[in-house]
Protein backbone atom coordinates (compact mmCIF):
# COMPACT_ATOMS: atom_id res chain seq x y z
CA UNK A 1 0.00 0.00 0.00
CA UNK A 2 2.85 2.34 0.88
CA UNK A 3 4.56 1.61 -2.42
CA UNK A 4 1.30 2.30 -4.27
CA UNK A 5 0.90 5.64 -2.48
CA UNK A 6 4.49 6.50 -3.24
CA UNK A 7 3.86 5.80 -6.92
CA UNK A 8 0.63 7.80 -6.84
CA UNK A 9 2.52 10.79 -5.44
CA UNK A 10 5.22 10.36 -8.10
CA UNK A 11 2.61 10.46 -10.88
CA UNK A 12 0.87 13.51 -9.42
CA UNK A 13 4.20 15.30 -8.94
CA UNK A 14 5.23 14.46 -12.50
CA UNK A 15 2.08 15.90 -13.99
CA UNK A 16 2.02 18.88 -11.65
CA UNK A 17 5.60 19.77 -12.58
CA UNK A 18 4.81 19.45 -16.28
CA UNK A 19 1.49 21.28 -16.13
CA UNK A 20 2.80 24.09 -13.93
CA UNK A 21 5.13 24.93 -16.80
CA UNK A 22 2.10 25.79 -18.94
CA UNK A 23 0.96 28.90 -17.07
CA UNK A 24 -1.13 30.27 -19.93
CA UNK A 25 -3.17 27.07 -20.06
CA UNK A 26 -3.91 27.35 -16.34
CA UNK A 27 -5.09 30.95 -16.66
CA UNK A 28 -7.16 30.11 -19.72
CA UNK A 29 -8.80 27.29 -17.77
CA UNK A 30 -9.84 29.75 -15.07
CA UNK A 31 -11.18 32.24 -17.60
CA UNK A 32 -13.06 29.49 -19.43
CA UNK A 33 -14.76 28.42 -16.19
CA UNK A 34 -15.81 32.02 -15.57
CA UNK A 35 -17.12 32.37 -19.11
CA UNK A 36 -19.14 29.20 -18.70
CA UNK A 37 -20.73 30.59 -15.54
CA UNK A 38 -21.59 33.89 -17.23
CA UNK A 39 -23.07 32.09 -20.26
CA UNK A 40 -25.26 29.85 -18.13
CA UNK A 41 -26.32 32.82 -16.02
CA UNK A 42 -27.62 34.77 -19.01
CA UNK A 43 -29.30 31.72 -20.54
CA UNK A 44 -30.91 31.26 -17.13
CA UNK A 45 -32.41 34.73 -17.38
CA UNK A 46 -34.19 33.72 -20.56
CA UNK A 47 -35.63 30.49 -19.18
CA UNK A 48 -38.60 30.84 -16.83
CA UNK A 49 -38.70 28.61 -13.76
CA UNK A 50 -41.95 27.00 -14.91
CA UNK A 51 -40.52 26.06 -18.32
CA UNK A 52 -40.16 22.50 -17.14
CA UNK A 53 -41.24 20.37 -14.22
CA UNK A 54 -37.60 19.61 -13.44
CA UNK A 55 -36.73 23.28 -13.18
CA UNK A 56 -39.67 23.98 -10.94
CA UNK A 57 -38.88 20.97 -8.76
CA UNK A 58 -36.29 22.83 -6.72
CA UNK A 59 -37.77 26.27 -7.29
CA UNK A 60 -34.39 27.74 -8.20
CA UNK A 61 -34.65 28.23 -11.96
CA UNK A 62 -32.38 27.30 -14.82
CA UNK A 63 -29.01 28.58 -13.60
CA UNK A 64 -28.59 26.30 -10.53
CA UNK A 65 -29.99 23.41 -12.58
CA UNK A 66 -27.48 23.94 -15.38
CA UNK A 67 -24.64 24.78 -13.00
CA UNK A 68 -24.86 21.38 -11.32
CA UNK A 69 -25.49 19.59 -14.60
CA UNK A 70 -22.74 21.18 -16.67
CA UNK A 71 -20.09 21.26 -13.92
CA UNK A 72 -20.47 17.56 -13.12
CA UNK A 73 -21.01 16.53 -16.76
CA UNK A 74 -17.67 18.14 -17.59
CA UNK A 75 -16.02 16.32 -14.71
CA UNK A 76 -17.48 12.97 -15.74
CA UNK A 77 -16.55 13.61 -19.35
CA UNK A 78 -12.97 14.23 -18.21
CA UNK A 79 -12.99 10.83 -16.50
CA UNK A 80 -14.20 9.25 -19.68
CA UNK A 81 -11.25 10.62 -21.60
CA UNK A 82 -8.42 10.84 -19.08
CA UNK A 83 -7.20 7.25 -19.28
CA UNK A 84 -7.14 7.10 -23.05
CA UNK A 85 -5.61 10.59 -23.16
CA UNK A 86 -2.86 9.58 -20.74
CA UNK A 87 -2.07 6.46 -22.80
CA UNK A 88 -1.98 8.42 -25.99
CA UNK A 89 0.21 11.13 -24.45
CA UNK A 90 2.59 8.46 -23.14
CA UNK A 91 2.67 6.83 -26.59
CA UNK A 92 3.37 10.13 -28.32
CA UNK A 93 6.03 11.24 -25.82
CA UNK A 94 7.66 7.81 -26.08
CA UNK A 95 7.44 7.24 -22.33
CA UNK A 96 4.89 4.42 -22.36
CA UNK A 97 7.42 1.73 -23.16
CA UNK A 98 9.79 3.06 -20.51
CA UNK A 99 7.01 2.96 -17.92
CA UNK A 100 5.90 -0.51 -18.98
CA UNK A 101 9.42 -1.83 -18.68
CA UNK A 102 9.53 -0.73 -15.05
CA UNK A 103 8.47 -2.83 -12.09
CA UNK A 104 4.99 -1.35 -12.15
CA UNK A 105 2.18 -3.14 -13.96
CA UNK A 106 0.38 -1.69 -16.97
CA UNK A 107 -2.96 -1.29 -15.19
CA UNK A 108 -1.33 0.63 -12.33
CA UNK A 109 0.61 2.80 -14.77
CA UNK A 110 -2.52 3.79 -16.66
CA UNK A 111 -4.64 4.25 -13.55
CA UNK A 112 -2.10 6.45 -11.82
CA UNK A 113 -1.32 8.37 -14.98
CA UNK A 114 -4.83 9.78 -14.76
CA UNK A 115 -4.70 10.74 -11.10
CA UNK A 116 -3.59 14.30 -11.69
CA UNK A 117 -6.41 14.85 -14.18
CA UNK A 118 -8.86 13.53 -11.61
CA UNK A 119 -7.56 15.91 -8.95
CA UNK A 120 -7.23 18.97 -11.17
CA UNK A 121 -10.68 18.26 -12.64
CA UNK A 122 -12.10 18.09 -9.12
CA UNK A 123 -10.52 21.45 -8.30
CA UNK A 124 -12.02 22.96 -11.44
CA UNK A 125 -15.39 21.49 -10.50
CA UNK A 126 -15.16 23.05 -7.04
CA UNK A 127 -14.11 26.38 -8.56
CA UNK A 128 -17.12 26.41 -10.87
CA UNK A 129 -19.49 25.57 -8.01
CA UNK A 130 -17.91 28.15 -5.70
CA UNK A 131 -18.02 30.72 -8.52
CA UNK A 132 -21.73 29.95 -8.99
CA UNK A 133 -22.36 30.48 -5.29
CA UNK A 134 -20.20 33.58 -4.77
CA UNK A 135 -20.70 35.41 -8.07
CA UNK A 136 -24.24 34.43 -9.01
CA UNK A 137 -25.82 33.67 -5.65
CA UNK A 138 -26.66 29.99 -6.07
CA UNK A 139 -27.85 28.69 -2.73
CA UNK A 140 -26.34 25.35 -1.79
CA UNK A 141 -26.99 25.72 1.94
CA UNK A 142 -29.53 22.90 1.92
CA UNK A 143 -27.10 20.44 0.34
CA UNK A 144 -27.00 17.01 1.96
CA UNK A 145 -23.23 16.53 1.99
CA UNK A 146 -23.00 12.77 2.84
CA UNK A 147 -25.58 11.84 0.21
CA UNK A 148 -23.87 14.07 -2.35
CA UNK A 149 -20.50 12.50 -1.65
CA UNK A 150 -21.97 9.01 -1.93
CA UNK A 151 -23.56 9.81 -5.30
CA UNK A 152 -20.32 11.41 -6.45
CA UNK A 153 -18.26 8.42 -5.36
CA UNK A 154 -20.49 5.97 -7.20
CA UNK A 155 -20.58 8.19 -10.27
CA UNK A 156 -16.79 8.49 -10.27
CA UNK A 157 -16.41 4.72 -10.06
CA UNK A 158 -18.74 4.34 -13.05
CA UNK A 159 -17.07 6.93 -15.23
CA UNK A 160 -13.63 5.67 -14.26
CA UNK A 161 -14.88 2.27 -15.42
CA UNK A 162 -16.01 3.71 -18.74
CA UNK A 163 -12.72 5.59 -18.93
CA UNK A 164 -10.81 2.34 -18.57
CA UNK A 165 -13.02 0.82 -21.27
CA UNK A 166 -12.16 3.78 -23.45
CA UNK A 167 -8.46 3.23 -22.73
CA UNK A 168 -8.87 -0.40 -23.79
CA UNK A 169 -10.35 0.82 -27.05
CA UNK A 170 -7.39 3.16 -27.59
CA UNK A 171 -4.92 0.35 -26.93
CA UNK A 172 -6.89 -1.80 -29.35
CA UNK A 173 -7.79 0.69 -32.08
CA UNK A 174 -5.12 3.41 -31.56
CA UNK A 175 -7.43 6.20 -32.64
CA UNK A 176 -11.17 6.62 -32.78
CA UNK A 177 -12.46 5.47 -29.43
CA UNK A 178 -16.11 4.38 -29.80
CA UNK A 179 -16.77 4.39 -26.04
CA UNK A 180 -16.11 8.10 -25.64
CA UNK A 181 -17.79 8.83 -28.94
CA UNK A 182 -21.03 7.06 -28.04
CA UNK A 183 -21.19 7.76 -24.32
CA UNK A 184 -19.78 11.28 -24.47
CA UNK A 185 -21.99 12.28 -27.37
CA UNK A 186 -25.13 10.66 -26.00
CA UNK A 187 -24.56 12.09 -22.54
CA UNK A 188 -24.38 15.63 -23.88
CA UNK A 189 -27.78 15.26 -25.55
CA UNK A 190 -29.64 12.76 -23.41
CA UNK A 191 -27.96 13.13 -20.01
CA UNK A 192 -29.84 16.22 -18.92
CA UNK A 193 -26.82 18.40 -18.24
CA UNK A 194 -27.88 21.51 -20.18
CA UNK A 195 -31.63 21.06 -20.26
CA UNK A 196 -34.18 18.97 -18.38
CA UNK A 197 -34.93 15.56 -19.80
CA UNK A 198 -38.67 16.22 -19.64
CA UNK A 199 -38.49 18.82 -22.42
CA UNK A 200 -37.40 16.12 -24.88
CA UNK A 201 -39.83 13.95 -26.90
CA UNK A 202 -41.04 10.82 -25.13
CA UNK A 203 -38.88 8.46 -27.20
CA UNK A 204 -35.76 10.44 -26.33
CA UNK A 205 -36.70 10.43 -22.67
CA UNK A 206 -36.94 6.64 -22.83
CA UNK A 207 -33.57 6.46 -24.51
CA UNK A 208 -32.03 8.53 -21.74
CA UNK A 209 -32.61 5.70 -19.27
CA UNK A 210 -29.60 3.89 -20.74
CA UNK A 211 -27.33 6.88 -20.15
CA UNK A 212 -25.62 6.57 -16.74
CA UNK A 213 -25.06 10.30 -16.33
CA UNK A 214 -28.82 10.78 -16.19
CA UNK A 215 -28.93 8.99 -12.83
CA UNK A 216 -25.87 10.82 -11.52
CA UNK A 217 -27.18 14.28 -12.37
CA UNK A 218 -30.67 13.47 -11.16
CA UNK A 219 -29.31 12.32 -7.80
CA UNK A 220 -26.78 15.17 -7.51
CA UNK A 221 -29.40 17.84 -8.16
CA UNK A 222 -31.67 16.24 -5.61
CA UNK A 223 -29.02 16.12 -2.90
CA UNK A 224 -27.36 19.47 -3.68
CA UNK A 225 -30.34 21.64 -4.53
CA UNK A 226 -33.17 19.78 -2.83
CA UNK A 227 -31.27 18.53 0.23
CA UNK A 228 -32.44 14.96 -0.45
CA UNK A 229 -31.06 12.20 1.74
CA UNK A 230 -29.80 8.79 0.73
CA UNK A 231 -33.22 7.18 1.06
CA UNK A 232 -34.83 9.75 -1.20
CA UNK A 233 -32.28 9.12 -3.96
CA UNK A 234 -32.21 5.36 -3.37
CA UNK A 235 -33.47 4.58 -6.87
CA UNK A 236 -30.81 6.37 -8.92
CA UNK A 237 -28.24 5.28 -6.33
CA UNK A 238 -29.21 1.63 -6.76
CA UNK A 239 -28.93 1.99 -10.54
CA UNK A 240 -25.50 3.60 -10.23
CA UNK A 241 -24.38 0.88 -7.82
CA UNK A 242 -25.53 -1.88 -10.17
CA UNK A 243 -23.66 -0.30 -13.08
CA UNK A 244 -20.53 0.14 -10.95
CA UNK A 245 -20.58 -3.47 -9.74
CA UNK A 246 -20.80 -4.81 -13.28
CA UNK A 247 -18.58 -2.28 -14.99
CA UNK A 248 -15.52 -2.21 -12.72
CA UNK A 249 -14.38 -5.83 -13.14
CA UNK A 250 -15.42 -5.92 -16.80
CA UNK A 251 -13.44 -2.80 -17.67
CA UNK A 252 -10.36 -3.98 -15.73
CA UNK A 253 -10.51 -7.38 -17.46
CA UNK A 254 -10.92 -5.83 -20.90
CA UNK A 255 -8.05 -3.42 -20.34
CA UNK A 256 -5.79 -6.25 -19.21
CA UNK A 257 -6.80 -8.22 -22.31
CA UNK A 258 -6.11 -5.21 -24.54
CA UNK A 259 -2.65 -4.76 -23.01
CA UNK A 260 -1.90 -8.47 -23.48
CA UNK A 261 -3.02 -8.23 -27.09
CA UNK A 262 -0.83 -5.17 -27.54
CA UNK A 263 2.17 -7.00 -26.10
CA UNK A 264 1.50 -10.03 -28.25
CA UNK A 265 1.10 -8.03 -31.44
CA UNK A 266 3.69 -5.40 -30.63
CA UNK A 267 1.19 -2.61 -31.02
CA UNK A 268 1.16 -1.35 -27.45
CA UNK A 269 3.35 1.64 -28.09
CA UNK A 270 2.07 2.37 -31.58
CA UNK A 271 -0.20 5.32 -32.13
CA UNK B 1 26.94 -32.55 -29.79
CA UNK B 2 28.48 -30.51 -32.47
CA UNK B 3 30.57 -27.62 -31.42
CA UNK B 4 31.62 -25.20 -34.05
CA UNK B 5 32.26 -21.59 -34.75
CA UNK B 6 31.08 -21.96 -38.26
CA UNK B 7 27.59 -20.65 -38.59
CA UNK B 8 25.19 -23.12 -39.99
CA UNK B 9 22.84 -21.36 -42.27
CA UNK B 10 19.41 -22.29 -43.34
CA UNK B 11 18.37 -24.22 -40.28
CA UNK B 12 14.94 -23.28 -39.14
CA UNK B 13 15.56 -24.31 -35.56
CA UNK B 14 18.70 -23.95 -33.61
CA UNK B 15 19.86 -23.44 -30.11
CA UNK B 16 22.71 -21.19 -29.27
CA UNK B 17 24.29 -22.04 -26.00
CA UNK B 18 26.61 -19.38 -24.88
CA UNK B 19 28.42 -19.94 -21.69
CA UNK B 20 31.65 -19.10 -20.07
CA UNK B 21 31.15 -16.29 -17.69
CA UNK B 22 30.34 -18.41 -14.70
CA UNK B 23 32.62 -21.29 -15.29
CA UNK B 24 35.46 -19.77 -17.17
CA UNK B 25 35.06 -22.52 -19.72
CA UNK B 26 35.78 -21.23 -23.12
CA UNK B 27 33.45 -20.85 -25.86
CA UNK B 28 30.89 -23.10 -26.71
CA UNK B 29 28.49 -22.75 -29.47
CA UNK B 30 26.12 -25.59 -29.81
CA UNK B 31 23.76 -25.54 -32.69
CA UNK B 32 21.05 -27.98 -33.07
CA UNK B 33 21.18 -29.62 -36.34
CA UNK B 34 19.40 -32.89 -36.38
CA UNK B 35 17.17 -32.42 -33.44
CA UNK B 36 19.94 -33.08 -30.95
CA UNK B 37 20.25 -30.24 -28.54
CA UNK B 38 22.59 -29.66 -25.67
CA UNK B 39 21.47 -27.05 -23.22
CA UNK B 40 23.37 -25.48 -20.36
CA UNK B 41 21.15 -27.36 -17.95
CA UNK B 42 22.55 -30.55 -19.35
CA UNK B 43 25.95 -29.13 -18.75
CA UNK B 44 25.04 -28.24 -15.21
CA UNK B 45 24.90 -24.51 -15.80
CA UNK B 46 21.62 -22.78 -15.12
CA UNK B 47 20.81 -20.06 -17.62
CA UNK B 48 19.45 -16.69 -16.62
CA UNK B 49 17.61 -16.20 -19.91
CA UNK B 50 16.11 -18.93 -22.00
CA UNK B 51 14.41 -18.68 -25.36
CA UNK B 52 12.67 -21.82 -26.47
CA UNK B 53 11.59 -21.97 -30.10
CA UNK B 54 10.37 -18.38 -30.08
CA UNK B 55 8.53 -16.93 -33.02
CA UNK B 56 7.21 -13.38 -33.15
CA UNK B 57 4.75 -12.24 -35.76
CA UNK B 58 3.37 -8.75 -36.05
CA UNK B 59 0.00 -8.26 -37.75
CA UNK B 60 -0.14 -5.82 -40.64
CA UNK B 61 -3.31 -3.71 -40.48
CA UNK B 62 -5.67 -4.41 -43.34
CA UNK B 63 -6.11 -1.70 -45.92
CA UNK B 64 -9.54 -0.44 -46.89
CA UNK B 65 -9.18 -2.26 -50.22
CA UNK B 66 -8.47 -5.55 -48.43
CA UNK B 67 -11.41 -5.02 -46.10
CA UNK B 68 -13.66 -4.36 -49.06
CA UNK B 69 -12.47 -7.21 -51.29
CA UNK B 70 -11.70 -9.87 -48.67
CA UNK B 71 -13.46 -8.93 -45.45
CA UNK B 72 -13.18 -12.42 -43.96
CA UNK B 73 -9.65 -13.23 -45.03
CA UNK B 74 -7.20 -13.14 -42.14
CA UNK B 75 -4.87 -10.16 -42.15
CA UNK B 76 -1.26 -10.46 -43.23
CA UNK B 77 1.56 -10.74 -40.74
CA UNK B 78 5.23 -9.97 -40.77
CA UNK B 79 7.45 -12.48 -39.03
CA UNK B 80 10.15 -10.66 -37.10
CA UNK B 81 11.70 -13.66 -35.36
CA UNK B 82 11.45 -17.34 -36.20
CA UNK B 83 12.07 -20.38 -34.07
CA UNK B 84 14.74 -18.69 -32.01
CA UNK B 85 16.21 -20.68 -29.18
CA UNK B 86 19.05 -19.64 -26.94
CA UNK B 87 20.35 -20.03 -23.43
CA UNK B 88 22.17 -17.10 -21.89
CA UNK B 89 24.23 -17.45 -18.76
CA UNK B 90 24.52 -14.97 -15.91
CA UNK B 91 27.39 -12.57 -16.47
CA UNK B 92 27.48 -13.04 -20.23
CA UNK B 93 28.14 -10.02 -22.41
CA UNK B 94 26.47 -10.65 -25.72
CA UNK B 95 26.48 -8.44 -28.77
CA UNK B 96 23.38 -8.93 -30.88
CA UNK B 97 24.19 -7.96 -34.43
CA UNK B 98 22.32 -8.06 -37.67
CA UNK B 99 21.12 -5.83 -40.48
CA UNK B 100 18.37 -3.30 -39.81
CA UNK B 101 15.05 -5.09 -39.49
CA UNK B 102 16.73 -8.40 -38.74
CA UNK B 103 14.85 -8.90 -35.49
CA UNK B 104 17.37 -7.64 -32.92
CA UNK B 105 15.07 -5.23 -31.12
CA UNK B 106 12.23 -7.75 -31.24
CA UNK B 107 14.46 -10.34 -29.57
CA UNK B 108 15.50 -7.88 -26.87
CA UNK B 109 11.95 -6.72 -26.25
CA UNK B 110 10.80 -10.31 -25.93
CA UNK B 111 13.45 -10.92 -23.30
CA UNK B 112 12.46 -7.76 -21.44
CA UNK B 113 8.79 -8.82 -21.41
CA UNK B 114 7.66 -5.82 -23.43
CA UNK B 115 6.49 -8.20 -26.13
CA UNK B 116 4.86 -11.57 -25.77
CA UNK B 117 5.96 -14.24 -28.25
CA UNK B 118 3.48 -15.52 -30.79
CA UNK B 119 4.91 -19.00 -30.28
CA UNK B 120 7.45 -20.48 -27.92
CA UNK B 121 8.53 -19.29 -24.52
CA UNK B 122 10.94 -16.78 -23.06
CA UNK B 123 11.97 -17.21 -19.46
CA UNK B 124 14.07 -14.99 -17.24
CA UNK B 125 15.42 -16.74 -14.16
CA UNK B 126 12.97 -19.53 -14.88
CA UNK B 127 9.97 -17.19 -14.99
CA UNK B 128 7.88 -16.98 -18.14
CA UNK B 129 7.69 -13.43 -19.47
CA UNK B 130 4.06 -14.09 -20.39
CA UNK B 131 2.73 -15.83 -17.32
CA UNK B 132 4.94 -14.12 -14.73
CA UNK B 133 5.55 -10.89 -16.59
CA UNK B 134 5.99 -8.61 -13.59
CA UNK B 135 8.27 -11.02 -11.75
CA UNK B 136 10.36 -11.71 -14.85
CA UNK B 137 10.72 -8.00 -15.60
CA UNK B 138 12.25 -7.41 -12.17
CA UNK B 139 15.51 -8.90 -13.33
CA UNK B 140 15.72 -7.00 -16.59
CA UNK B 141 16.48 -3.37 -17.39
CA UNK B 142 16.00 -2.05 -20.91
CA UNK B 143 17.87 0.98 -22.25
CA UNK B 144 15.86 2.28 -25.17
CA UNK B 145 17.51 3.86 -28.16
CA UNK B 146 14.68 6.34 -28.39
CA UNK B 147 15.64 9.83 -27.35
CA UNK B 148 12.02 10.50 -26.65
CA UNK B 149 11.51 8.21 -23.72
CA UNK B 150 11.84 11.00 -21.14
CA UNK B 151 9.67 13.87 -20.03
CA UNK B 152 11.40 16.78 -21.67
CA UNK B 153 9.78 19.37 -19.42
CA UNK B 154 11.22 17.70 -16.33
CA UNK B 155 14.84 17.82 -15.23
CA UNK B 156 17.07 14.78 -15.42
CA UNK B 157 16.77 14.23 -11.68
CA UNK B 158 12.98 14.68 -11.73
CA UNK B 159 12.77 12.08 -14.48
CA UNK B 160 14.86 9.68 -12.42
CA UNK B 161 12.69 10.37 -9.35
CA UNK B 162 9.61 9.45 -11.33
CA UNK B 163 10.98 6.30 -12.94
CA UNK B 164 12.66 5.33 -9.66
CA UNK B 165 9.28 5.42 -7.94
CA UNK B 166 7.95 3.07 -10.63
CA UNK B 167 10.78 0.73 -9.71
CA UNK B 168 9.55 0.72 -6.11
CA UNK B 169 12.20 3.00 -4.67
CA UNK B 170 11.24 5.94 -2.48
CA UNK B 171 12.38 8.59 -0.08
CA UNK B 172 16.01 8.87 1.01
CA UNK B 173 16.94 5.56 -0.61
CA UNK B 174 15.78 6.80 -4.01
CA UNK B 175 17.50 10.17 -3.66
CA UNK B 176 20.75 8.50 -2.62
CA UNK B 177 20.54 6.10 -5.56
CA UNK B 178 19.90 8.96 -7.96
CA UNK B 179 22.90 10.88 -6.60
CA UNK B 180 25.12 7.84 -7.14
CA UNK B 181 23.86 7.21 -10.64
CA UNK B 182 23.99 10.81 -11.77
CA UNK B 183 27.62 10.81 -10.68
CA UNK B 184 28.24 7.44 -12.35
CA UNK B 185 26.94 8.59 -15.73
CA UNK B 186 28.64 11.96 -15.46
CA UNK B 187 25.57 14.16 -15.33
CA UNK B 188 26.25 15.88 -11.99
CA UNK B 189 26.23 19.36 -13.49
CA UNK B 190 23.23 18.70 -15.73
CA UNK B 191 20.97 16.85 -13.30
CA UNK B 192 18.91 19.95 -12.56
CA UNK B 193 18.55 20.96 -16.19
CA UNK B 194 15.45 20.22 -18.23
CA UNK B 195 15.87 17.15 -20.42
CA UNK B 196 14.80 19.25 -23.40
CA UNK B 197 18.23 20.87 -23.20
CA UNK B 198 20.13 17.59 -23.16
CA UNK B 199 22.25 16.38 -26.05
CA UNK B 200 21.72 12.89 -27.48
CA UNK B 201 24.67 11.60 -25.48
CA UNK B 202 23.31 13.06 -22.26
CA UNK B 203 19.91 11.49 -22.88
CA UNK B 204 21.57 8.15 -23.50
CA UNK B 205 23.48 8.49 -20.23
CA UNK B 206 20.29 9.41 -18.45
CA UNK B 207 18.62 6.35 -19.97
CA UNK B 208 21.41 4.24 -18.57
CA UNK B 209 21.01 5.84 -15.16
CA UNK B 210 17.27 5.21 -15.29
CA UNK B 211 17.65 1.55 -15.94
CA UNK B 212 20.30 1.15 -13.25
CA UNK B 213 18.06 2.60 -10.54
CA UNK B 214 16.52 -0.79 -9.88
CA UNK B 215 19.89 -2.51 -10.23
CA UNK B 216 18.66 -5.25 -12.60
CA UNK B 217 20.73 -8.37 -13.13
CA UNK B 218 20.25 -8.25 -16.87
CA UNK B 219 20.95 -5.06 -18.77
CA UNK B 220 19.63 -4.77 -22.30
CA UNK B 221 20.93 -1.94 -24.43
CA UNK B 222 19.33 -1.36 -27.80
CA UNK B 223 21.90 0.39 -29.96
CA UNK B 224 23.21 2.56 -27.13
CA UNK B 225 25.56 4.56 -29.34
CA UNK B 226 23.35 4.92 -32.39
CA UNK B 227 22.91 8.67 -32.28
CA UNK B 228 26.23 9.56 -30.69
CA UNK B 229 29.29 11.28 -32.10
CA UNK B 230 32.59 9.37 -31.87
CA UNK B 231 33.67 11.00 -28.60
CA UNK B 232 30.32 10.48 -26.91
CA UNK B 233 30.32 6.96 -28.31
CA UNK B 234 33.69 6.21 -26.69
CA UNK B 235 32.52 7.68 -23.42
CA UNK B 236 29.42 5.53 -23.48
CA UNK B 237 31.40 2.38 -24.21
CA UNK B 238 33.81 3.15 -21.37
CA UNK B 239 30.94 3.85 -19.06
CA UNK B 240 29.28 0.54 -19.82
CA UNK B 241 32.46 -1.47 -19.68
CA UNK B 242 34.39 0.17 -16.91
CA UNK B 243 31.82 1.48 -14.50
CA UNK B 244 28.84 -0.72 -15.05
CA UNK B 245 29.95 -4.18 -16.08
CA UNK B 246 33.22 -4.34 -14.16
CA UNK B 247 31.53 -3.06 -11.03
CA UNK B 248 28.51 -5.29 -11.02
CA UNK B 249 29.16 -8.18 -13.43
CA UNK B 250 25.76 -7.78 -14.98
CA UNK B 251 24.51 -9.84 -17.86
CA UNK B 252 24.63 -7.56 -20.87
CA UNK B 253 22.79 -7.86 -24.15
CA UNK B 254 23.70 -5.13 -26.56
CA UNK B 255 22.19 -4.64 -29.97
CA UNK B 256 24.69 -2.87 -32.15
CA UNK B 257 25.76 -2.29 -35.72
CA UNK B 258 29.37 -1.52 -34.78
CA UNK B 259 31.76 -4.48 -34.76
CA UNK B 260 34.37 -2.52 -32.80
CA UNK B 261 31.81 -1.77 -30.10
CA UNK B 262 30.83 -5.43 -29.95
CA UNK B 263 34.48 -6.45 -29.71
CA UNK B 264 35.19 -4.09 -26.83
CA UNK B 265 32.01 -4.53 -24.85
CA UNK B 266 31.13 -8.16 -25.36
CA UNK B 267 32.55 -11.61 -25.01
CA UNK B 268 30.05 -13.24 -27.30
CA UNK B 269 28.27 -12.54 -30.51
CA UNK B 270 24.85 -13.51 -31.72
CA UNK B 271 24.00 -12.77 -35.33
CA UNK B 272 20.40 -12.41 -36.42
CA UNK B 273 19.31 -12.15 -39.99
CA UNK B 274 15.86 -12.32 -41.51
CA UNK B 275 14.36 -13.25 -38.18
CA UNK B 276 16.64 -16.24 -37.66
CA UNK B 277 19.49 -16.60 -35.23
CA UNK B 278 22.14 -17.30 -37.81
CA UNK B 279 25.00 -17.91 -35.49
CA UNK B 280 26.40 -17.53 -32.01
CA UNK B 281 30.01 -17.54 -31.10
CA UNK B 282 32.44 -16.73 -28.36
CA UNK B 283 34.66 -13.91 -29.52
CA UNK B 284 37.83 -15.33 -27.99
CA UNK B 285 37.40 -18.47 -30.07
CA UNK B 286 37.16 -16.36 -33.17
CA UNK B 287 40.45 -14.67 -32.41
CA UNK B 288 42.03 -18.07 -31.68
CA UNK B 289 41.02 -19.14 -35.16
CA UNK B 290 42.22 -15.93 -36.67
CA UNK B 291 38.75 -14.99 -37.81
CA UNK B 292 37.55 -11.47 -37.31
CA UNK B 293 34.19 -10.63 -35.88
CA UNK B 294 33.28 -8.89 -39.11
CA UNK B 295 34.17 -11.97 -41.17
CA UNK B 296 31.99 -14.12 -38.99
CA UNK B 297 29.16 -11.61 -39.24
CA UNK B 298 29.49 -11.45 -43.01
CA UNK B 299 29.39 -15.22 -43.30
CA UNK B 300 26.25 -15.32 -41.24
CA UNK B 301 24.36 -12.69 -43.18
CA UNK B 302 25.52 -13.47 -46.69
CA UNK B 303 25.84 -17.25 -46.83
CA UNK B 304 22.20 -17.69 -47.47
CA UNK B 305 19.47 -15.19 -47.95
CA UNK B 306 16.59 -15.76 -45.60
CA UNK B 307 13.44 -17.14 -47.10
Amino acid sequence: MRAFLSKAIAFVMRDFRIESGYKAAFIMGLVESLMLLVTLHFIGRLVPVHASASLGKYGRGYFPFALIGVAFARYFDLMLRMFSDSIRTAQVTGCLEAMLSSRTGAVTVVTLSSLYSLISGALQLVMILVGGVLLFGVNLSTMNVPATLLVLLLSISIFVGFGVLSASAIVWLKKGDPITWVLGGMSAILGGAYFPIDVMPAWMQKLSYVIPIRYSLEALRSTMLGGANIVTVARPLATLLAIAVILSPVSAALFTAAVRKGRREGTLVQY
Amino acid sequence: MKSTNEPTIGQSRRVAVISDAMTGIDPMVVQDLSGRVTTPDQLGEPSIISLCDVTMRFPIPKRYREWALHPLRPGRVVTALQHASAEIQAGDRIAVMGPSGAGKTTLLKLISGLLFPTEGEVTVKGLSTVHHNAAARKSVGFVFNEERSFYWRLTGIQNLEFFGALDNLEGAQLKQRIRELIRLVGLESAGDQLVSGYSSGMKQRLALARVLIADPEVLILDEPTRALDPVACDEMVNLILTDIHRGARKTLLIATHRPEEAAILCSKLMVIHGGFIKGSVNLSSLSNEGTTLLDYYRRCVTAEKPA
